[in-house]
């Protein structure tokens, strides 16, 4: 059996550990332009930010691969034929397989902006774009941030500790819309805009970046006026890496359509990770969730469902956390307030200064967010997931939030149980 | 395969805290408590008595699943499974606060504190490690040593679910001689 994984970031080394696991003969083939070094992408931020050194950011050495006793095959992957078994190469070479994997990832959305300069936006998703942004850092200049989302604000907050002076250019009203609710988002808007160093400019897009005078680049903004900077920064969010998929009669919608078992619409191939547009458990559609835990799930189920082992996909949900103003903040499910119209909103008491609150839809928890809240939201998303509903939500969960047993301990019946005899 | 592990019995558990303080103690640098309790970085405990259903005292400890949503959802590859057989354990070291653990773990059992490995971080993940150096010198858990009334004790979880099984099987049918 041959299986060959396309892209060996947090889905595809997740699948090969797992494929390898369930599977200790079969040959693995690992599909990946850049395989070396192992790095872990999310850490870019903390690189940007001085809090780790670049190198740092290497989770394991070459011997990960010999270990799992997976092949490299250094690559672009460029065409995929389902009806012959076959994936073409970059180089035009072909490569058979038995199953395949696509977690090629996604890459990052582009700017819609005109302008003679418009190439030198940096994007932040890879080693790459950290060399290039950490090339154009000038200590006491001006950058710009494009995206209200967490990697603008992480860019935002990266650059600042660079020392310079930022503006971050948010589309939506607030900043992080798409991941918080109102009152954790305008409390981020709040410390935004009182932290020195920093402007922000809500309801903006830029409509140019062209040469400056004073500073290297001028982007222009639809609002009228412009601004004089040193570097220009986007995170707006990904798109599913599916161009090179068009042609191979896989369903495609925004990313690659799969099933309950991570399958595509070829029952030989699987998808996992950024460009997985797979059920979710929130919405009941499907739908990507391009973060790092879904990914590296992902890749463990569609691994096990490769080697013949059924295994069914919980479904994906939206989550993030990071730091923010030396706050952890925390999301869970649905819970920007554009999803969440019409749901019921229950605050959990907490310790003073804690802010946790459960969004449930008629009478099913749908997502969650803390902010300092005792760290236990994971708690909450196994609860989305399980299908929580408000009745069963006890009182003393609710108010004690911070010692209160976990949801998840046994309730009296399965302690009476234990003590039988 | 886990040999032995830590085995929860939460009806038999009085909430006296005993263990939350052992745990803390034996995770402390000078491991005593009456000189723990003055290091600059306080351990912390790895086990938490909380409130359970009916209001009874419920002790709560990383179950060190498999798979294991927090070492899955680990950015950095802090959560390891290569130190010890059968556990995962943070390296205080690698780990950079990012919260993305406590955001998988379903039990509550991840926490947020300064830590004396890495006490340049104003936090790290701080949970269960098994009492691993404690295991390979022949002692056993901390917690379990200090557990009085037998809520918490150290043994092959297979025998523990045969017990299980076979009290079931007497309670049903009666004892056969």
């Amino acid at each position: 059996m041959r299986y060959v994984v396309v892209g060996l970031h947090a889905a595809g080394r997740s699948a090969c550990a797992w494929l390898r696991k369930a599977d200790k003969t079969a040959e693995i083939v690992g599909v990946d332009p850049a395989p070396m070094p192992l790095y872990s992408r999310p850490l870019i931020s903390y690189a940007l930010a001085g809090e780790m050194a670049p190198e740092a950011m290497t989770v394991a050495g070459e011997d990960f691969w010999t270990n799992l006793g997976v092949r490299l095959v250094k690559e672009k992957a460029a065409f995929l034929d389902p009806e012959r078994g076959k994936l073409t190469l970059a180089s035009g070479e072909e490569l058979a397989y038995d199953r395949l994997l696509l977690a090629c990832g996604a890459r990052p959305r582009s700017v819609e902006a005109g302008g003679s300069m418009s190439g030198e936006i940096c994007f932040f998703r890879a080693r790459h774009d950290l060399d290039r942004i950490l090339a154009r850092v000038n200590p006491g200049g001006i950058a710009a941030v494009l995206g209200g989302g967490l990697v603008g604000f992480k860019l935002t907050m990266g650059l600042l500790k660079r020392g310079m002076t930022v503006t971050l250019i948010v589309a939506s009203p607030r900043p992080l819309s798409l991941n918080v609710d109102e009152h954790v988002g305008s409390w981020v808007g709040g410390r935004l805009a009182n932290t020195p160093g920093v402007t922000l400019l809500t309801s903006t897009s830029v409509t140019s970046v062209e040469k400056g005078t004073s500073h290297p680049l001028r982007v222009a903004l639809d609002k009228g006026g412009s601004l004089e900077v040193d570097l220009v920064a986007a995170g707006k969010g990904v798109v599913p890496e599916t161009g090179w998929l068009s042609g191979s009669g896989l369903e495609l919608d925004y990313g690659i359509l799969a099933d309950h078992f991570l399958r595509t619409s070829d029952e030989r191939i699987h998808v996992a990770g950024d460009l997985a547009q797979a059920p979710d458990v929130v919405s009941g559609d499907r739908q990507v969730n391009a973060i790092w835990p879904m990914a590296v799930e992902q890749g463990r189920v569609a691994a096990l469902n490769m080697a013949g082992v059924r295994t069914p996909y919980g479904g994906t949900m939206a989550m993030n956390s990071i730091p923010v103003f030396g706050s952890q903040m925390i999301s869970v499910g649905a819970v920007n307030p554009a999803l969440t119209k019409g749901c019921d909103l229950v605050t959990a008491d907490g310790p003073r200064g804690s802010y946790l609150k459960l969004v449930f839809r008629g009478d099913r928890l749908v997502g969650a967010v803390g902010l300092d809240a005792p760290p236990r939201l994971g708690e909450l998303a196994f609860a989305v997931r399980r299908g929580l509903r408000r009745r069963d939500l006890p009182d003393w969960w609710l108010h004690n939030p911070k010692s209160a047993a976990p949801l998840a301990a046994p309730g009296p019946s399965l302690a009476r149980n234990a003590f039988l005899g | 395969m886990l040999k032995k592990t830590v085995i929860v019995r939460p009806e038999l558990c009085v909430g006296c805290m005993q263990c939350m303080i052992r745990c803390a103690e034996a995770h402390s640098r000078t491991k005593t408590l009456a000189s723990a309790i003055r290091e600059e970085i306080l351990a912390k405990p790895r086990i938490h008595i909380g409130v359970g259903p009916e209001l009874k005292p419920f002790p709560n400890k990383c179950r060190h699943c498999e798979p294991a949503p927090c070492q899955e959802a680990c950015m950095p590859w802090a959560i390891r499974s290569d130190i010890a057989e059968g556990l995962k354990i943070v390296d205080p070291a690698r780990c950079i606060g990012c919260g993305m653990c406590a955001m998988a773990c379903p039990y509550y059992v991840i926490r947020y504190y300064r830590d004396a490995n890495a006490p340049e971080r104003p936090g790290v993940a701080v949970k269960c490690d098994g009492c691993h150096e404690r295991v390979a010198v022949g002692l056993v858990p901390a917690c379990v040593e200090a557990c009085k009334v037998g809520a918490l004790t150290f043994e092959d979880v297979n025998l523990y679910l045969k017990e299980g099984t076979n009290r079931l099987a007497n309670a049903a049918y009666g004892v056969r001689s």
